[in-house]
């Protein structure tokens, strides 16, 4: 843990050396979700129906569905930035050459990604209650906690993207495919049973699909965990089965590139 | 005429290294890169592979706290060399300990006992200060709290870098970001630093600094075993108790610069004379008791300075200087120059069909 809060706390006297842009990262969430706000309003009418199951209001629903998102983004995109940022500037191999094991470096630097997504998280949701949106803060917890499931069952595919970077020096079209489909067909803006019957089973094969529905559930409805331990079964499945995956993958890259001496290729 | 010498000349003995002092040992380190193919020959022969050979059965061993150095053009194996030993490539075939550990099987062990500046100053965090960088990877050596702290204020005063304040290292200079380069892999007190091309972004003076701060720190203070990476040939001589020369991963020859240069080309000497077409020397070197015999300037009394080499050591030389004498060939000095390392290795290089390592 100490090596893991060292790597955060350098990410974070870097990310503070940068100061328009921490402005700019805050500033910004208000910018979205205020215009969100008022086309939610004007559209509720219209989707309170579609939006019954999960807690009615139709901004809440899209709030819920921008913070998962957005952590999705951080899952799927951060790894594979990480190592081709410090594999073009030899910091990954200078890590690579103190007595710290690689997850463990891996784990900090993206550490500092996702405290600093929770942080904006909660400013999007504070600023979405202020604006009307009903929250369950007592639900908080466990929101989180899903949050977490969420990210974990998204992280594989980022480690994948990991992977494809240490091998071919580009992750290719995969993490804008997996948050593309995400996007669309996971249910952030729109409920998934609204969308064509034929994209269903693309839709039930998105972890974010089950993610989604629980955090709504337990966020907007206050729902306890029981009420969602079925979408949350699958959400396990789904880490077990992309975590191994993905797991065998960086491993394998990882070798390779010591094989191949591509690890401080720039 | 013939010129018959007192003592036939003896081959120069290279010491050996002991074994039980060794902190360094390279054995048959063999490694080969994938090489980019085109597109067109992709396609004719996809399944084909091409390699480079980076290192080819390379063998040398260091003692403890021993300077040594890795001589070699560019491409010649240097960085490789060092990446294996840092365990950042797996070597093919070949083995390589440190103060005995295998660097593929206890590389996490050998990880704490060596330190690589093998990486540019991009390595460095630019935006976080001298201090900050160092805590970063204090802590990724494990050292926490106090002791981390206590470590990092050392380092910094040893280095020269304590007053630099808050100064991100973006607005350090080149001599400043090798300093805290250093700093950063003296962290874990390692016994063994492999520095490659620490002078190269480093102007003459700030290089000569720099290599002081090595001789004088790192091996006095510090007792590292070093080696070091350079193609500078006067860095090596300066700093190095023996050197490698690496040629197209080859080891050319290991041993002191002297050893090598009596090994190699013998001695050189100046002789300065009034008949530099005496036929003694012309005897001598027709014999090949004398080498590379090349007549100079010739001074405003006469005296013309020859320049030779004398294959066979110090005991040739004086044989070679009685002959001259008895031939009375008139000698006003008779002095020994060492030879330029830079000479050395190219000759070295040029005479890549004989391998002379002695390790």
């Amino acid at each position: 843990m100490h090596k893991i809060f060292a790597l955060v706390r350098a990410s974070w006297l870097v990310g503070a050396s940068y100061r328009m842009a921490i402005i700019t990262s805050f500033g910004s969430l208000i910018v979205t979700v205020v215009p969100v706000f008022y086309i939610a309003r004007a559209l509720q009418p219209m989707m309170g129906k579609v939006v019954q199951g999960q807690g009615g209001d139709f901004f809440g629903f899209v709030l819920v569905g921008m913070v998962a998102f957005m952590f999705i983004g951080i899952a799927v995109g951060t790894l594979p930035g990480i190592i081709s940022g410090s594999v073009s500037s030899g910091t990954l191999e200078a890590y690579l050459t103190t007595p710290s094991s690689l997850p463990t470096v891996l784990a900090g630097l993206m550490s500092y990604d996702f405290l600093w997504s929770f942080a904006r998280a909660v400013v999007l949701v504070i600023t979405g209650a202020i604006l009307g949106a009903h929250i369950a803060w007592g639900k908080s917890l466990l929101a989180i906690g899903i949050l977490a499931l969420i990210v974990l069952s998204y992280l594989p595919f980022g480690i994948l993207g990991a992977s494809l970077m240490l091998w071919f020096r580009t992750t290719g079209p995969l993490p804008k495919a997996v948050i593309g489909l995400s996007g669309f067909l996971g249910g952030v803006y729109y409920p998934t049973h609204v969308i064509p019957s034929w994209l269903h089973s693309v839709s039930s094969a998105i972890p974010l699909t089950y993610g989604l529905r629980a955090l709504r559930r337990v966020m907007l409805e206050g729902k306890p965990l029981s009420a969602v331990a079925p979408d949350l079964g699958i959400l396990m499945l789904f880490i077990v089965g992309l975590c191994a995956l993905s797991v065998l993958a960086f491993s394998r890259a990882l070798h390779d590139a010591k094989r191949t001496g591509s690890l401080a290729q720039y | 005429m013939t010129v018959t010498l007192t003592r036939p000349g003896a081959p120069a003995q290279i010491t050996r290294v002991n074994d039980s002092a060794t902190m360094v040992r390279v054995d048959g380190l063999t490694k080969r890169f994938p090489v980019r193919r085109g597109w067109m020959e992709t396609i004719r022969h996809p399944v084909a592979r091409q390699h480079a050979t980076a290192l080819a059965g390379v063998t040398f061993t260091v003692e403890r706290s021993e300077f040594f150095g890795l001589l070699g053009e560019n491409g010649a194996g240097k960085t490789t060399l060092f990446k294996i030993l840092a365990s950042l490539i797996v070597p093919d075939a070949g083995t390589v300990t440190v103060n005995g550990l295998d660097v593929v099987k206890d590389s996490a062990r050998v990880r704490g006992l060596l330190a690589p500046v093998i990486a540019d100053e991009r390595s460095l965090n630019w935006r976080l200060s001298a201090r900050e960088n160092l805590r970063l990877f204090a802590a990724l050596h494990n050292l926490h709290g106090a002791a981390g702290e206590q470590r990092v204020n050392e380092l910094m005063e040893i280095t020269g870098i304590a007053d630099t304040g808050s100064k991100m290292v973006g607005q350090f200079s080149s001599g400043m970001k090798q300093r805290l380069l250093i700093a950063r892999a003296l962290l874990s007190r390692p016994s063994v630093l492999l520095l490659d091309e620490p002078t190269r972004s480093l102007d003459p003076l700030g290089a000569r600094r720099f290599r002081e701060f090595l001789r004088d720190e790192i091996v006095a203070r510090q007792r590292c075993t070093v080696l070091i990476a350079t193609h500078r040939a006067e860095e090596a001589l300066e700093l190095c108790d023996r050197i490698a020369i690496l040629d197209r991963g080859v080891v050319r020859a290991v041993g002191t610069p002297t050893e090598l240069a009596s090994r190699i080309v013998g001695e050189r000497y100046y002789l300065w004379t009034l008949a530099p077409s005496h036929p003694a020397l012309a005897c001598l070197a027709a014999q090949g008791t004398v080498t590379n015999v090349v007549t100079g300037e010739r001074d405003e009394d006469g005296w013309t300075r020859v320049q030779l080499e004398i294959p066979g050591g110090p005991r040739t030389a004086s044989d070679v200087i009685a002959a001259l004498a008895a031939e009375h060939m008139p000698i006003a000095s008779f002095e020994r120059v060492r030879l330029p390392l830079a000479e050395l290795i190219e000759r070295i290089v040029a005479n890549r069909g004989t391998v002379m390592a002695d390790a």
